[in-house]
């Protein structure tokens, strides 16, 4: 991880290193190009005029004249080597100008060129200009460049110590990105050690700051929360298996060995045979509890979620247990303030609600009453509540009834697997609600409160 | 019938192939993905048992979307240890009729496939149904026990109209809570034998002949047969 950081920051540094290179580069290049055409313009402009003066001279008053001209302008002598001439006749002896003798290298061809000669025992660089005159006369016009180069070096003494100045600056502020991020990422690091250590309830570091990095801190500790739950609702899941699976199953394996070590008559051993069917049943409700438990759990129902009306789901489940209640004698009343709409999952929510009424049935008076309301407290409040006149739960009962297979004293002797409230709190969760339970004098009021 | 079987625990298999035997129904039997495709393709069946995770290389679903692909409508009931709603929903959607979640009653998984192959042979749509003397007429929602009009509400005549449409067959409580109240889940108590015995009071008292019965262990029949 550290490596793979030293890398990255190495990167940085070096892509910034680059990318103003490139910068400088695109700055100076066209600065560079333009200094020279227009030198070189103004050099050519210059070379041309005095060769088309002299050129004329030449032609309208003759070789004596062109002689003092050129004696007049340079004399015979080059001194600072600044404008050099040389006039020569058809066997190319000099007539006039500063330069001692044709020099070497002057090519006929057209244009302007730049050369290297000897002037006045200095080699010098120049831009000549040749023509050829009427009658096998020559003449040669050329311009000392020498004094170009200071300049040229100074520019690129400039621009050596530029990319000096950006390279230095590039590595400097890759070793502090590096350093700064090392010591964020350390801290990271050792947060994430922790975790993965098995202390799940750690979270990274954070600060408030707006920076990518910390928002992605931020996300990383929402993540670490949904992996918390999860992990938690595995636990829990485990647990409950390993408690309460435990005890059908062993009463289904002394069933069956009592029946190998009997061999009871046929008619016995069918009936026990039943009886070990049934065990097996209760086994796998329990396991499909469980299961979708976890399910619920894991949140994965809310890819599901549809528009519907709460209070039509609670009346349907209510109508679904009406026939229950009458048969054993009590009454199922439902009053509506509906319709409650909402996104949820509508099976889900019905198993909720069913198991509140199921729960309140059982526990109810022989003749009870149970009240089931469908109630709007705001646009943003609505609650479902199922209120029953049995003996009601002690307020120590209160929280452990959510706990998986926990079972009160007052359920022993009745139907169930002791999985039914913590669905309903699941379900309740699932859909961002909460759960409330309270004295209903006498009895129990449990309501389940959605913001829609 | 003539049922395919495809599943590759031996032992299941062999459980499924004598209890279809012995109610009557002729089997083949494919051990692997392979072999069943090779069989649903090449022989027309009247229904297909198939497994989700099978040995072979090609896998329960896939089977089913070829099957379908090339027009093949054969009823198909999906087994599968795979419980949640995704794992249905995939499963249904890959052209499966149902979903049945091992482990399973064996009365469920007959229940289950004589009305899937009862809903294949649904030719029109019915504006009345009948057994014995008990009709009902879709579209008035009017039912009569002989010349006695019974009057229900409107979840006892879907639950009726349910027990009708696979009349002579067993409809287990499971699939009346999906099928009547689409809900997915066991209500732990007996509220489904409560409904029935309530619309058994509606249209079989005082009569001679019990048309609505209950089937042990399974769930119930409605039938004009002794």
């Amino acid at each position: 991880m550290t490596k793979l950081l030293r890398f990255s920051a190495f990167t940085v540094a070096i892509s910034y290193v680059l990318v103003s290179l490139v910068v400088l580069a695109a700055f100076a290049t066209p600065l560079w190009y333009a200094w020279r055409e227009t030198v070189q313009e103004d050099r050519a402009h210059i070379l041309r005029a005095d060769m088309y003066r002299l050129r004329k001279i030449f032609n309208e008053q003759g070789v004596d004249a062109l002689t003092s001209a050129i004696d007049v302008e340079v004399g015979s002598k080059a001194r600072s080597a600044e404008d050099l001439l040389i006039f020569t006749d058809p066997q190319g002896n000099k007539i006039a100008g500063n330069l001692a003798a044709w020099p070497a290298g002057v090519t006929n061809a057209p244009g302007i060129h730049n050369l290297s000669f000897e002037v006045d025992g200095e080699v010098t660089r120049v831009a000549v200009l040749y023509v050829a005159l009427h009658g096998g006369y020559n003449l040669l016009v050329a311009n000392n460049i020498e004094k170009y180069r200071q300049l040229e070096q100074l520019f690129l003494l400039g621009l050596g110590l530029a990319t000096g100045i950006v390279v230095l600056l590039g590595v400097a502020g890759g070793m502090f990105v590096r350093r700064t991020l090392l010591a964020k990422v350390k801290d990271i690091n050792q947060a994430a050690a922790a975790i993965m250590a098995g202390n799940f309830s750690h979270r990274l570091p954070h600060n408030s700051g707006e920076s990518e990095l910390d928002s992605l801190v931020a996300t990383e500790n929402r993540m670490l929360e949904q992996i918390e739950q999860l992990i938690g609702s595995v636990r829990n899941v485990s647990n409950s298996i390993a408690h309460d699976l435990r005890t059908p199953l062993a009463e289904l394996r002394s069933r069956l060995e009592e029946l190998t070590l009997t061999q009871p008559d046929p008619a016995h051993t069918f009936n026990e045979i039943d009886g070990a069917i049934a065990d097996v049943d209760r086994v796998i409700d329990i396991f499909n509890a469980l299961l979708r438990l976890a399910e619920i759990d894991s949140g994965a129902r809310r890819a599901g979620f549809v528009e519907l009306d709460l209070a039509q789901v609670a009346g349907d489940v209510v109508e679904f247990y009406q026939p229950l209640a009458e048969s054993q004698g009590r009454r199922l009343s439902f009053q509506s303030q509906g319709p409650l709409m909402m996104a949820g999952d509508p099976v889900l929510l019905a198993q909720a609600i069913g198991n509140l009424i199921d729960n309140a049935l059982k526990f109810c008076q022989l003749h009870g009453v149970i009240a089931v309301n469908a109630i709007r407290h705001a646009e943003e409040l609505i609650e479902i509540s199922v209120a029953d006149d049995g003996p009601g739960i002690s307020h120590g009962e209160k929280k452990k009834v959510f706990d998986r297979f926990y079972r009160g004293d007052t359920s022993r002797g009745t139907p169930g697997v002791g999985l039914g409230l913590s669905l309903v709190a699941a379900v309740v969760k699932l859909h961002r609600g909460t759960l409330e339970l309270r004295d209903n004098h006498p009895g129990l009021k449990v309501s389940m409160r959605i913001n829609p | 019938m003539k049922i395919l079987i495809v599943e590759d625990n031996e032992r299941v298999a062999a459980f499924l192939k004598k209890g279809l035997s012995e109610s009557g129904h002729t089997t083949n039997h494919a051990a692997n993905g392979r072999d069943g495709m090779f069989f649903a393709a090449g022989e027309s069946y009247d229904a297909i048992i198939m497994d989700r995770m099978l040995p072979g290389g090609i896998d329960g679903l896939a089977i089913i979307e070829t099957l379908r692909k090339t027009g093949n409508k054969v009823p198909i009931l999906i087994l599968s240890a795979l419980s949640g709603v995704d794992d249905r929903i995939r499963g249904l959607k890959s052209g499966g009729d149902d979903y049945l979640v091992k482990p399973f009653a064996f009365g469920e998984l007959v229940a289950r496939l004589d009305a899937l192959v009862r809903r294949s042979q649904e030719v029109r749509a019915e504006t009345t149904l009948s057994v014995g003397d008990l009709s009902m007429d879709l579209l008035s929602h009017k039912v009569m026990r002989g010349e006695r009009t019974v009057s229900l509400q409107p979840r006892e005549f879907k639950l009726l109209e349910y027990l009708m449409r696979y009349a002579n067959q067993v409809v287990t409580r499971t699939m009346l809570l999906e099928n009547v109240w689409d809900y997915d889940f066991d209500p732990q108590t007996n509220v489904v034998d409560v409904h029935i015995s309530k619309l058994r009071q509606k249209i079989d008292s005082d009569v001679h002949r019990q048309l609505l019965r209950t089937i042990r262990n399974s769930g119930y029949m409605l039938t004009a047969n002794d």
